[in-house]
């Protein structure tokens, strides 16, 4: 399978969400869930992706059940489970096929979306395992201290206000000290900086825009 | 030649009072000096001084002035002191801001505009250097912390800068991990990078240090070599706590024998005087028989 930039993909998440609106029938829409899951199966993604895959198909069971429940006809019902499924997809696709990384690289040099906004994205994902981490910690100094999270839904909110506020007050220590080694590191220097992900449009690239943009007139033609 | 040059400095962060008072002290190029002295001495003020964090970060007051290479800091940015000072902050995880190892030691170059070429060539010999080459994709959240300090090491290194400075290295680590981080910046300060550190246990950086810096209230109580540095600490009541366990015994022999041992920089050396001592004494005590 060819390798698709970062933008490729980002476009055809649009894309495939104005496909997904454009299409009248069932089948089509089928068509297009259809079509998805075998891109996404030429790229080998893991079982983790699999399972959201599966996740969002019962999800939209769920919604086309609940939509047909409350008085829709069963057409109706099943095209919006259908659009949400195949509108859902796409980024599944996009996430399982692509670097957080490289998306980064694509999002700030080719949409020129400011580095920071995308910085702040990346970041926020690189610690989430620490703050994991952390939250068990302070549950386990917590219930060394003697508090039990048990009993009703209200008194276990109310007790997790515990872990919360050592985990805010450390939050905002640890943004602070990264704010400052960013400083130390000349995050806020002006002029162009470089990505070290190579996220250049290649053939494969620009053979598919121009599939993707074929099909969109397409289907607004038709 | 000097690599650091505080003339007189006195700080105090904003809405506080002052924590470092009169300070005047030098820091010799290629030096390996050590900041020491009780909490709340200002150690790590005196090392972000030196980075520039204070007072550009920071903000608050200052009066005199510390020259980094010649440029005074106050006159400059901390991107442009950042060219000169590589800075490992004492909660060093926090300062790792990417997913992967080389996109962490990346990061400097990436924002200074390098080249792809440049900044891999560049990300390999600080890897290499740091002995963490081979782990380029590991994710940083699953290293250990030894590894994350190395990261970060590798992480200020790759811009080449001539001083290090690092707030307690190894205060998170165990033994081997601390020993392997300041053997490590002891071969850095062997190519030629003035490195400080601040670190309250001395026995950590006996083998290295050249000069030791003693803090107490905001005040700069000493400067000297070890040895001298050491003598001082054991004559005053409030430092005395901070002399090593094995200079706590050479230097009660030393008062006690009116002897003059050398210099303990190892536990080898340290024991090899002892032996000799111990084997004057017993011919002694033989011949006297």
């Amino acid at each position: 399978m060819p390798k698709l930039a970062p933008l490729t993909k980002l476009i055809l998440t649009a894309a495939v969400s104005v496909w997904a609106l454009l299409i009248p029938t069932l089948t089509g829409q089928m068509a297009l869930a259809a079509g998805q899951l075998l891109l996404l199966a030429f790229y080998r993604p893991t079982g983790k992706h699999w399972q959201a895959v599966s996740g969002l198909a019962l999800f939209a069971a769920l919604l086309a059940a609940i939509q047909y429940v409350f008085g829709s006809g069963l057409e109706f019902s099943l095209m919006s489970g259908l659009k949400m499924f195949v509108m859902s997809l796409v980024f599944v696709f996009m996430l399982a096929t692509t670097r957080l990384q490289d998306l980064t690289a694509a999002l700030v040099s080719q949409c020129r979306i400011p580095y920071e906004y995308a910085f702040m994205f990346t970041s926020a994902l690189r610690f989430v395992p620490d703050f994991l981490e952390e939250s068990q910690a302070v549950r386990e100094a917590q219930a060394c201290r003697g508090y039990v999270f048990r009993g009703n839904p209200l008194k276990r909110l109310m007790d997790y206000v515990a872990i919360v506020e050592p985990l805010v007050l450390r939050a905002v220590s640890r943004s602070e000290t990264m704010a400052m080694s960013l400083e130390l590191r000349g995050f806020g220097r002006k002029g162009r900086r470089q990505f070290t992900a190579d996220v250049a449009l290649s053939s494969p690239d620009y053979v598919a825009m121009i599939f993707m943009l074929v099909l969109t007139i397409g289907l607004a033609i038709v | 030649m000097m690599a650091v040059n505080f003339e007189h400095f006195s700080y105090a962060y904003p809405n506080s009072g002052v924590v470092l008072d009169d300070i005047t002290l030098d820091i010799p190029v290629g030096s390996f000096t050590v900041i020491t002295g009780p909490s709340g001495a200002g150690k790590t003020s005196l090392a972000l001084a030196i980075t520039g964090v204070v007072p550009h970060y920071f903000g608050g007051r200052q009066g005199g002035a510390v020259q980094i290479g010649g440029i005074t800091s106050a006159q400059s940015s901390m991107g442009e002191l950042a060219e000169q000072v590589g800075t490992v902050l004492a909660d060093y995880e926090s300062q790792l801001v990417a997913l992967t190892v080389a996109e962490e030691v990346a990061f400097g170059l990436e924002t200074s505009g390098f080249n792809r070429s440049q900044i891999a060539e560049r990300v390999s010999q600080a890897l290499m250097l740091v002995g963490l080459a081979g782990l380029e994709e590991r994710e940083v959240a699953g290293l250990s912390g030894g590894q994350k300090q190395r990261l970060a090491i590798a992480a200020v290194l790759v811009t080449a800068p001539d001083i290090l400075v690092l707030d307690e290295p190894a205060s998170a680590l165990d033994p081997e991990g601390a020993a392997g981080i300041y053997e490590l910046l002891h071969t850095l300060n062997c190519q030629g990078k003035t490195v400080v550190v601040v670190e309250h246990q001395l026995a950590r950086v006996l083998p290295y240090a050249s000069q030791v810096v003693v803090l107490q209230a905001g005040s700069l109580q000493f400067a000297g070599d070890l040895r001298q540095t050491l003598a001082f600490m054991w004559q005053q009541p409030e430092l005395r706590l901070g002399v090593p366990p094995m200079w706590a015994i050479k230097l009660t022999l030393e008062e006690q024998t009116g002897l003059s041992l050398g210099d303990w920089k190892t536990e080898e050396q340290a024991a090899t005087e002892l032996n000799k001592l111990t084997r004057t004494c017993a011919e002694g005590v033989a011949k006297s028989a």
